[in-house]
C-alpha cells in the first residue's frame, strides 16, 4: 500500500529526512517511534504534502503511484488520511460544514453517491458518540475553543467518518490523559481492517500498550535506524533510545 | 484640457440638461452652482488618493440614463418591493404595509440636503426623480420594505438612484435598500436617513450589480435623540465602486451598530469612506467592517470617527478586518480618530493579513479541493457579520451572494 524508498526530505532548506525507507502492507498497524528532532512530524507532512516540505530524493508510493505527483486533496481523496499532531482551529467554519465539504468530496473521488443532510447528520452524530464529543461540538468552529484532547478525538472522528485506506496517526497520544487516550485507543481500533494500513508516529511507548502494532520501527536522524515486532516498543521504554542512537539521553 | 477638466466639463453638461419645470427645480438649481464651484476628484485629494476615475472617461458622464424596457428580476428578500430602473420611478408606487408611505421626493423636503461630494451633488443636479418614504409617528411598519435600484445599459451612461426615508418619532422601519443590473452604468446613488427621535431602523444596503458596472455612492445618516440604527452593508467591487457614509449622531442618547463586508475580486475595485460623527453627549456607536481581495483585486478602507467637543460620554468603535487571498490583491486600510473632549470611550483597530496557510492545509488534507477551501475560509473570516444581520431572508440570500463572490 505505502512504499517509502529511500526518501530524502527537506524543510525550509534544512534536510531532515536522510534515507528513510518503510514498507507498509494492507491490513498492517505500524508504529514509527523516536526522540524529538528525528523526523517523525516531517514523515507524516511530507506525507500528507503539506507545502515547504520537499522530497529532494527518493520517492513515495501509495498503491503504486508516486505521491509527489498528487495535490495534497487528491492524497485525501485517494484515501490517506493524516490526524495532524497540532489540529488547526478555524473560527466561524462550523464542524458540520467542514464535514460535509470533506465527505462530499472524498466519497465522490470515490464514486459513492453524496450522503444526504439526515444520514449525513446521523452519522456524525454516532462518530461523535464513539469519540466520547459532545454532539454540540458539531456545530462549533472547527476545532475552536477545543481542549487539546477534544481536538484530537475530533481527529478521530473524522477519520471514522472518511474511512480511509491509509490512516497516519501524528503524535495523536501526546498531552492525552488516560481516559482520552483509551477512546482514542478504540476509536483506531475499531478501524483495523484487513484492507486497511495504520501509522502511528509516537514518542511514547505509552499508546501501544492499547494499539498493539505489528512492526515497530526507530527514527533517529532521518532513518529507520531499527525495526522489529511490539517487542522492540518494550525494549525501547526499558532502555529510552541512548543505546540505539548511540546518545545520551537527556531525562 | 487635463482628463479631470473634461469630466467636470461633462459633469456640467449632464446637469444643465437635466433642467425641468418640476417640484425638483429648486434642488437641481442649487445643486448645479454648487457643481460650478467644486473641483473633480483626483488622486492628489486625500480623499480620492487610492481610487482613480480613469474608468468614467468612457463616457458614463456624458449620456443620462434612459428609462429600463424589461422589468428587472428580483430576488423576494421583504414583504413589498418598489423597484426603480435607471433612476426612474414607477408610475405607480405599489401598496406599501400600514405605518409606511411613499412619495415622490420634492424641493420641500430635498432643502436640507447638502452632500458629501461632487458626485452628491451631480444625484440632485441631474435627478429625474426620488423615492421618499415616511413612517408614521409610533408606528412599527409590519413587514420588510425592499427598495430595488436596477440600473442597465449597453452603453456608458449615468443614472441618478435617489431615496430619502424619514422615520417619525417613535416608529420603526427594516428596509433593504438593494443595487442591482449589469453593463457600463454609472448608478450614482444617494440615500439620506432621517431618524427621528426614539426611532427604530434595520437598514440593508445590498450592492450586488455585476462586475461591467460602476457605482458611486452617498449614504447620510442623521440621528436624533434616542434613535437606534442598525446598517449591513454588503458590497461587491467592479469597474469602480465608491461608497461615502456619512453618519451625525445629532442629538443624546442615539446608537448606532453599522457592520459591512467587502469583497473584491478579479481586477475589481471598492472604495468605502466611513464618517461617524459624535456630535452630541451619550451616543453610541459600533462599527464591524470586513474585507476580501483576491486575484488583482482592490479594496480601500477609509474609517473616521469624529468625536465633538460636547459629545461627552461618547462611545465610539470601529474594527476592519481583511484578508487578502492573493500576493498581487491589495487593500488599504485607514482608521482615523479625531476626539475633542476627554470623556470619551473610543476604541479602533485595522488589520490586514493573508489566508492562514494552516487552515488552507487542514481543509485540503481532508479531500476539500483548493478553490473551495479558499471560498470556505473566506466565508468563515466574515461570517459573524452575516450572523449579526437580524432578518433571515437577507441572511441566507448574503450566504448564497458569498458563495457566489468568493
Amino acid at each position: 500500500m505505502l512504499e517509502v524508498r529511500d526518501l530524502h526530505a527537506a524543510v525550509d532548506g534544512k534536510e531532515i529526512l536522510k534515507g528513510l525507507t518503510l514498507t507498509v502492507k494492507p491490513g498492517e498497524v505500524h508504529a514509527i517511534m523516536g526522540p524529538n528532532g528525528s523526523g517523525k512530524s516531517t514523515l507524516s507532512n511530507v506525507l500528507a504534502g503539506r507545502e515547504g516540505y520537499e522530497i529532494t530524493s527518493g520517492e513515495v508510493l501509495f498503491e503504486g503511484k508516486p505521491v509527489a505527483d498528487m495535490e495534497t486533496e487528491e492524497r485525501a481523496r485517494a484515501g490517506i488520511f493524516l490526524a495532524f499532531q497540532y489540529p488547526v482551529e478555524i473560527p466561524g467554519v462550523s464542524n458540520m460544514e467542514f464535514l460535509k465539504a470533506s465527505l462530499e468530496a472524498v466519497r465522490a473521488a470515490q464514486g459513492k453517491e453524496p450522503l444526504d443532510a439526515v444520514s449525513l447528520l446521523r452519522r456524525a452524530r454516532e462518530a461523535c458518540q464513539q469519540v466520547n464529543l459532545d454532539q454540540q461540538f458539531l456545530k462549533r468552529g472547527v476545532n475552536e475553543g477545543f481542549s487539546g484532547g477534544e481536538k484530537k478525538r475530533n481527529e478521530i472522528m473524522q477519520m471514522m467518518l472518511l474511512e480511509p485506506k491509509l490512516a497516519l496517526l501524528d503524535e495523536t497520544d501526546s498531552g492525552l490523559d488516560i481516559d482520552a487516550l483509551q477512546v482514542v485507543a478504540k476509536g483506531v481500533n475499531a478501524l483495523r481492517s484487513p484492507e486497511r494500513a495504520i501509522v502511528l508516529v509516537t514518542h511514547y511507548q505509552r499508546l501501544l500498550d492499547y494499539i498493539v502494532p505489528d512492526h515497530v520501527h526507530v527514527l533517529a536522524g532521518g532513518k529507520i535506524i531499527k525495526s522489529g515486532g511490539k517487542e522492540l516498543a518494550l525494549e525501547l521504554e526499558q532502555k529510552g533510545y541512548g543505546w540505539l542512537t548511540g546518545e545520551e539521553e537527556s531525562a | 484640457m487635463t482628463p479631470a477638466e473634461q469630466l467636470k466639463d461633462s459633469v456640467l453638461a449632464l446637469a444643465s440638461q437635466a433642467h425641468r419645470d418640476d417640484g425638483l427645480k429648486a434642488l437641481r438649481k442649487r445643486a448645479l452652482n454648487q457643481l460650478q464651484l467644486l473641483p473633480f476628484p483626483e488622486k492628489r485629494h486625500e480623499a480620492w488618493k487610492y481610487t482613480g476615475l480613469n474608468a468614467l472617461t468612457a463616457g458614463q458622464l456624458e449620456n443620462a440614463a434612459a428609462p429600463l424596457r424589461q422589468p428587472a428580476d428580483v430576488p423576494a428578500l421583504g414583504d413589498c418591493v418598489i423597484l426603480i430602473g435607471n433612476g426612474f420611478l414607477p408610475e405607480q408606487l405599489p401598496a406599501l404595509p400600514d405605518g409606511l408611505n411613499a412619495l415622490p421626493l420634492s424641493d420641500n423636503e430635498a432643502a436640507e440636503v447638502t452632500p458629501d461630494t461632487l458626485f452628491g451633488w451631480l444625484n440632485s443636479a441631474s435627478l429625474s426623480g426620488g423615492l421618499l418614504l415616511k413612517t408614521e409617528r409610533n408606528r412599527k411598519v409590519a413587514g420588510i420594505v425592499h427598495v430595488v435600484f436596477c440600473n442597465q445599459s449597453d452603453a456608458p451612461c449615468h443614472a441618478s438612484n435617489r431615496l430619502q426615508v424619514e422615520l417619525a418619532e417613535g416608529s420603526e422601519l427594516t428596509l433593504i435598500e438593494h443595487y442591482l443590473g449589469s453593463g457600463p452604468v454609472l448608478a450614482n446613488a444617494m440615500t439620506r436617513i432621517l431618524a427621528g427621535a426614539n426611532s427604530k431602523l434595520t437598514h440593508y444596503r445590498l450592492q450586488s450589480e455585476s462586475a461591467d458596472s460602476l457605482h458611486i455612492g452617498n449614504l447620510q445618516i442623521d440621528q436624533q435623540r434616542d434613535s437606534r440604527v442598525d446598517s449591513s452593508q454588503l458590497m461587491r467591487g467592479n469597474v469602480l465602486r465608491r461608497n461615502d457614509v456619512h453618519v451625525r449622531m445629532l442629538e443624546s442618547g442615539a446608537t448606532l451598530a453599522m457592520r459591512g463586508v467587502f469583497i473584491a475580486r478579479d481586477k475589481s475595485h471598492i472604495d468605502n469612506h466611513i464618517n461617524v460623527e459624535h456630535v452630541a453627549p451619550h451616543c453610541h456607536s459600533d462599527q464591524v467592517y470586513k474585507g476580501i481581495a483576491g486575484e488583482k483585486g482592490r479594496a480601500v478602507f477609509n474609517g473616521r470617527i469624529h468625536i465633538h467637543p460636547y459629545a461627552k460620554g461618547s462611545d465610539a468603535s470601529l474594527s476592519n478586518n481583511n484578508m487578502l487571498l492573493s500576493n498581487e490583491a491589495e487593500i488599504d486600510s485607514k482608521p482615523e480618530l479625531e476626539i475633542y473632549n476627554d470623556d470619551v470611550k473610543c476604541a479602533h483597530g485595522t488589520t490586514v493579513g493573508q489566508m492562514d496557510a494552516a487552515q488552507f492545509f487542514y481543509l485540503r488534507s481532508r479531500g476539500i479541493d483548493a478553490a473551495k477551501a479558499k471560498r470556505m475560509l473566506g466565508t468563515g473570516f466574515v461570517n459573524e457579520t452575516l450572523l449579526a444581520m437580524q432578518d433571515e431572508s437577507v441572511r441566507e440570500w448574503a450566504t448564497d451572494w458569498l458563495g457566489e463572490a468568493l
